[in-house]
């Protein structure tokens, strides 16, 4: 001390004598030197030093040297620096979203997705676990019991295993002013039923007060444990409040020191509010966390190889589904079609479809010269006897089933073609007997009740005997003339095939309309040039030619015949070529039969 | 919500818990009076606007055999001191009563009810008896638990008079 105010004489006196001579201040320079060596400490430094012991007040300077190395040094030590920041931390973020939420959204948003998909694995996790132990013990002896059991209680029989297989399970977390018994926070876990919790704590005050007044015990103890069947209280004291935790199966103690560290905690976060309580629970919200994290569980046989129960099931369930979806889908499909190709036929018309008792039916009205549905059924690759038909009998307008109807009333010839217009006019075109034209002009009346509205025969030919006997007549006065010695037709020639084709044809439907065997001998002649086997020979082959140029037009085969004269019957003596010309010819003959019937 | 803790005290049978039998919200039976000493109730009131829990502690009824646990008292926020209109005696058990609690939690609100109001013929308490009590600042109230008279009246009463203090 006697140093200190010896300096600060020193330094007054600089500063009061600083413009005097030289030689004072020489002196205290010497005199600086003298006590340097004496101390051993710079003049700059001691002044620092003294600068401290004058203003004890510590400076943010000095603090943030320190700070990071006290925290972690505390936070090392014991947890009470975290606890006692909870309030700042959770007041700086409170402020923090008020000034501008994006800053902490942006912060947080990397973690949120990762966060939430571990929270769907974890509940997913759970509940294949409990799936799993409902499964595995589902075929055992005991499953049997615990049937029973599930019955009885009127749980279902999943809950029944979880609660055999407990070990134990903290079911409620009570936080209870010790002072009035008043409930000050309560949490329950999952599916439990609890009572009115206001009114649990306060007869679990009153139970704890009745053992106190009832056994003497010392003040400051008080109950740990309560013990009912299956059911234990633990009990833990706190100085303000206590925490009591209900638990089914046999917890470890290791669980105590999860209640004991939550009440500490709440203790530490709620002093001033637990000293000041006056009714006011809504301040011990905080409070929930803490409780929410003593809602321990522990079940028998966590082994995780054990999922492959549920795997498998979950498995094979889904495989059966899918299979049993693709089959379903494909039938549905061929359905579908079947029904749309059974609705697009004429005659056929579906007024409902469905399923019942399994197999599918069609209900509707159905023409009996329609398909028959069940035909279309192989196509549809579908099976008959899952099918089921319900058809009411109806006449069809369709065109093709009334010209069918109006073709076996009339009875009418092939030569008869019958064509039903859109104003259901019914014409009949070709050639037929009188007696035919005659019966069906009788019949109109009848055509009328099949949808016909009118009959016209105006265009159909009227044929008899003398008809036929002319065409016959005409084919026989053709003659096709040839080159010499081929089968080549003369110029001009080739005009007359197309005009005997048309006549055949004529001459074989008059004929069938008359119920005559009619047909065509064709002969082939050559003029008496040349020997005799090769005019044979020629006169066959231009006999031939014909027939296939007649056949080529559609002339029935069997009706033509040939014939090879060569020069046996010639049409005219040979005194000039034009002679010659027209004996190189093929000629018809027509013969006419009634048919044997 | 606030929760308030009120105590009901009286002598044995002055029918303190056929009072608010019919009256209050319970999950507990009357066994625990004679067992543990104390049936909890709730009654839920409205006081200006604030709805108020009531947590109702029905203690035991005083005789020769069962003291009052006074330990039950304990961070009471008022409380109902129940006679028998018809017993005198229970009216002065009431007096010696309110002097116990008062020893035990301090001065805290509190009604004197009077009950079995619908015995009127065989009431035995005089008027003037009733106006000396009155008279020292009491809030004395007469009810019947059969007919129901004034009994949700003592709850809004004590409530009121709790949420003064």
């Amino acid at each position: 001390m006697s140093d200190k105010n010896g300096n600060r004489f020193a330094e007054e006196s600089l500063n009061n004598n600083h413009i005097e001579d030289n030689k004072q201040l020489n002196d205290l320079g010497k005199l600086s030197e003298l006590r340097s060596l004496l101390l051993g400490i710079e003049e700059p430094q001691l002044n620092r030093f003294y600068e401290k012991l004058d203003n004890p007040q510590v400076d943010a300077e000095d603090i943030s040297g320190i700070l990071p190395e006290a925290i972690v040094l505390r936070t090392m030590k014991d947890e009470q620096l975290s606890e006692a920041m909870v309030p700042t931390v959770e007041q700086a973020i409170q402020s923090s979203v008020k000034k501008d939420i994006n800053i902490l959204s942006q912060a947080i948003f990397p973690i949120i997705g990762p966060a939430t998909r571990k929270a769907i694995a974890s509940a997913l996790d759970e509940m294949l676990q409990s799936f799993n132990y409902a499964l595995e013990h589902s075929l055992s002896p005991q499953s049997l019991k615990w049937r029973i059991e599930a019955k009885q209680t009127g749980k279902s029989f999943a809950e029944v295993v979880l609660l055999r297989t407990l070990v134990y399970r903290v079911e409620q977390v009570f936080l209870i002013d010790k002072q009035s018994g008043l409930m000050l926070q309560h949490v329950v876990a999952p599916k439990i039923e609890a009572q009115d919790p206001s009114l649990v704590s306060a007869m679990l005050t009153a139970i704890q007060d009745f053992v106190k007044d009832s056994f003497n015990v010392r003040k400051h103890e008080g109950l740990h444990t309560l013990e009912f069947g299956e059911l234990t209280i633990w009990i833990e004291q706190g100085p303000s409040s206590v925490l009591a935790g209900i638990i089914r199966g046999n917890a470890p103690e290791d669980l105590r020191l999860v209640f004991q560290d939550a009440i500490e905690k709440i203790h530490l976060l709620l002093g001033r509010e637990f000293k000041n309580f006056s009714g006011d629970t809504e301040q011990f919200a905080a409070s929930k966390p803490y409780l929410e994290a003593c809602l321990e569980s522990h079940y028998k046989n966590p082994n995780k190889t054990r999922y492959i129960y549920a795997w498998a099931s979950v498995g094979a369930l889904a495989i059966a589904l899918g299979t049993w979806g693709v089959f379903e889908y494909r039938e549905n499909k061929r359905w579908n079609n079947y029904v749309q190709k059974l609705q697009a036929q004429p005659g056929i018309v579906v007024t409902k479809t469905g399923k019942r008792n399994g197999n599918y039916f069609v209900a509707g009205m159905r023409d009996p010269l329609a398909i028959e549905p069940k035909s279309l059924i192989k196509q549809a690759n579908l099976n008959p006897k899952k099918l089921d038909f319900q058809w009411q009998p109806f006449l069809s307008l369709e065109r093709k089933f009334v010209i069918k109807r109006a073709a076996k009333l009339l009875q009418n010839p092939k030569t008869v073609t019958l064509k039903l217009d859109n104003n259901g006019v019914l014409q009949a075109t070709g050639s037929a007997t009188r007696e035919w034209i005659l019966s069906a002009r009788e019949k109109e009346p009848s055509l009328s009740l099949l949808g016909i509205t009118e009959y016209q025969d105006k265009t159909l030919k009227d044929l008899d005997i003398d008809q036929l006997n002319t065409y016959k007549k005409e084919i026989e006065e053709i003659l096709v003339l040839f080159e010499q010695g081929t089968t080549k037709l003369l110029t001009g020639e080739t005009e007359k095939l197309s005009i005997l084709s048309s006549k055949v044809q004529n001459l074989i439907d008059a004929g069938n309309s008359l119920e005559k065997d009619v047909s065509v001998e064709i002969s082939g002649h050559t003029d008496t040039e040349g020997d005799f086997e090769a005019n044979i020979k020629l006169s066959q082959k231009r006999a031939r030619s014909i027939l296939n140029y007649l056949t080529s037009q559609g002339i029935d085969k069997n009706r033509l015949t040939t014939k090879a004269l060569g020069d046996q019957n010639i049409l005219r003596p040979e005194s000039t070529p034009e002679d010659k010309k027209v004996n190189r010819r093929v000629s018809f003959k027509v013969i006419i039969d009634d048919v044997a019937k | 919500m606030l929760q308030k803790k009120i105590c009901m005290v009286g002598a044995f049978a002055t029918g303190k818990t056929s009072l608010v039998a019919k009256f209050v919200y319970s999950i507990f039976s009357e066994k625990y009076q004679t067992t543990v000493g104390v049936k909890i109730d709730r009654k839920t009131v409205k006081v200006k606007e604030q709805e108020l829990n009531l947590i109702l502690w029905d203690l035991y009824g005083e005789d020769e055999f069962q003291k009052l646990r006074t330990s039950y008292l304990r961070g009471s926020s008022g409380f109902l001191l129940v006679a028998d209109g018809t017993r005198k005696s229970t009216l002065q058990t009431a007096l010696e009563l309110q002097e116990r609690v008062e020893g035990s939690i301090g001065k805290v609100p509190f009604i004197l009810v009077l009950n079995k109001w619908d015995l009127q013929d065989e009431w035995e308490l005089d008027a003037e008896s009733i106006e000396a009590i009155e008279s020292k600042g009491w809030i004395v109230i007469k009810t019947s638990a059969k007919t129901g008279l004034n009994v949700e009246e003592i709850f809004y009463t004590l409530a009121t008079k709790i949420l003064e203090e």
